[in-house]
């Protein structure tokens, strides 16, 4: 079996293109997913009971369907009932949001909870208001130990964006089965995407394991 | 605008024929994937370098590369590198099974790791064999304190079968995409698939929690 890399190499610009698409719909996501991730959270703990409940429904739905679902349905279906089309690009940035949003409210409401009631019993005791104590007192120690579940959502982010290639994002993903089709080596095509997503995941799950490695003792209560 | 749900009912079998392969594409990934991922974690904590930086490699490899891109290489490098033709279905379970071993191999890693080095400590004390400790003594404690990760795992397999669908794999995905293709019922389609992802999986996940709770470790 010989490896002909030439059909990569002729295509670079195009598929360097794609990296970059690939990298601005993370960013955007997981910016959009942290905001409002963090918001459901909150509220998923500290709302009132009515709103908690449909938060817990959300989250909980958004972990039973498949991120490819919510893609699909949203490009696809969601035009018809609302009658407006979104971009590819933007369909998948809320698709996507909506789907990891789901998840950073479970993160945000796993590190609120395991804070020890004590610490905010210490709070009031010390005459410290709800508000103060969740700000004050049990935000910062929780924020520490969501530290390492949120970087991981950023590699998982990442890693979904490629199943933007189905509803034609041209992000990387698609620009190999692109260049795949159309060079008759995929082979080739998809061991280089298999070196580029590997070249931008990796130091990002490492760099999360050193940041947090340093900032672990934070956490401690 | 007119909806017409009777496309869902109509091609209510095709829908099922999909759901009992998503199902079997978890269930058989599963069962490789458990074993898999206890090699893998075995020999990470070898002795022999060799076996432990290949599992290192593997493990860091798949973890960190997206499931869809594993499962095209899959399609195109398997018949190729192997020259036996695979069927999309065996394709599919190869790519999931990779996959999975690796998030497993981590797993079982940490639970193994988890287990007090007394535990081991004691087991040679009564005179046991490396391997006897690891097997009779460490595994069994291990497996149940990575219950609930498992778990979690088996959920997002779940999910993650529906990837396969990209090469006509004729899972639930992949079925009900192509019933819209067929009849432009797209919303009426789509929909019917993603309740039927939500009644499947729903249940799952609460199960997760409750798995969650029961097994938690207290320190």
């Amino acid at each position: 079996m010989s490896l002909d890399f030439s059909a990569v190499f002729t295509s670079w610009q195009f598929l360097l293109a794609g990296v970059g698409d690939t990298l601005a719909l993370s960013a955007l996501t997981i910016a959009l997913s942290l905001v409002l991730g963090g918001a459901i959270g909150l509220a998923r703990c500290y709302g009132p009971s009515g709103l908690r409940w449909a938060l817990i429904f959300y989250i909980d739905s958004m972990r039973s369907i498949p991120v490819l679902v919510v893609l699909v349905w949203t490009y696809f279906a969601l035009p018809i009932v609302t009658g407006v089309t979104l971009p590819p690009f933007w369909a998948a940035a809320s698709a996507l949001t909506v789907h990891i949003s789901a998840y950073v409210a479970e993160i945000v409401r796993a590190g609120i909870i395991s804070v020890r009631p004590g610490q905010s019993r210490a709070a009031f005791a010390l005459g410290m208001s709800r508000t103060q104590a969740i700000r004050e007192i049990i935000l910062p120690q929780a924020l520490v130990r969501m530290l390492p579940a949120l970087g991981s959502i950023l590699s998982i982010t990442i890693k979904d964006t490629a199943i933007a290639a189905v509803i034609a994002v041209p992000e990387y993903m698609n620009r190999s089965q692109t260049v795949a089709g159309q060079s008759f080596h995929p082979i080739e095509v998809f061991l280089a995407a298999t070196v580029v997503y590997f070249t931008i995941i990796f130091p990002v799950t490492r760099v999360v394991d050193i940041v947090y490695a340093r900032l672990a003792y934070l956490g401690r209560s | 605008m007119n909806y017409d749900w009777s496309v869902v009912w109509r091609n209510a079998d095709v829908l099922w024929e999909g759901t009992k392969v998503t199902v079997f594409l978890a269930v058989t990934t599963m069962a490789i994937a458990i074993p898999g991922g206890i090699a893998l974690a075995l020999m990470r904590l070898s002795r022999i370098r060799t076996l432990s930086i290949a599992s290192a490699v593997f493990v860091e490899l798949f973890r960190n590369l997206p499931l869809i891109l594993v499962i095209y290489s899959a399609y195109y490098i398997l018949p190729v590198a192997t020259g036996v033709r695979f069927s999309p279905i065996a394709t599919a379970i190869v790519a999931l099974g990779l996959n999975v071993s690796a998030y497993n191999g981590e797993t079982f890693r940490a639970g193994i790791a988890s287990i007090r080095q007394g535990q081991s400590e004691a087991g040679y004390a009564l005179g046991m064999s490396r391997f006897r400790v690891m097997i009779d003594v460490i595994l069994p404690q291990a497996v149940r304190r990575v219950l609930p990760v498992l778990a979690s795992s088996w959920v997002s397999l779940f999910k993650d079968t529906s990837l396969v669908s990209v090469i006509s794999v004729g899972d639930l995905a992949f079925e009900s995409m192509r019933v819209r293709s067929q009849t432009f019922r797209v919303l009426e389609m789509l929909t019917a698939m993603a309740v039927i992802y939500w009644m499947l999986g729903y249940p799952q996940a609460k199960l997760v929690d409750w798995i969650n709770n029961r097994y938690r470790v207290s320190e």
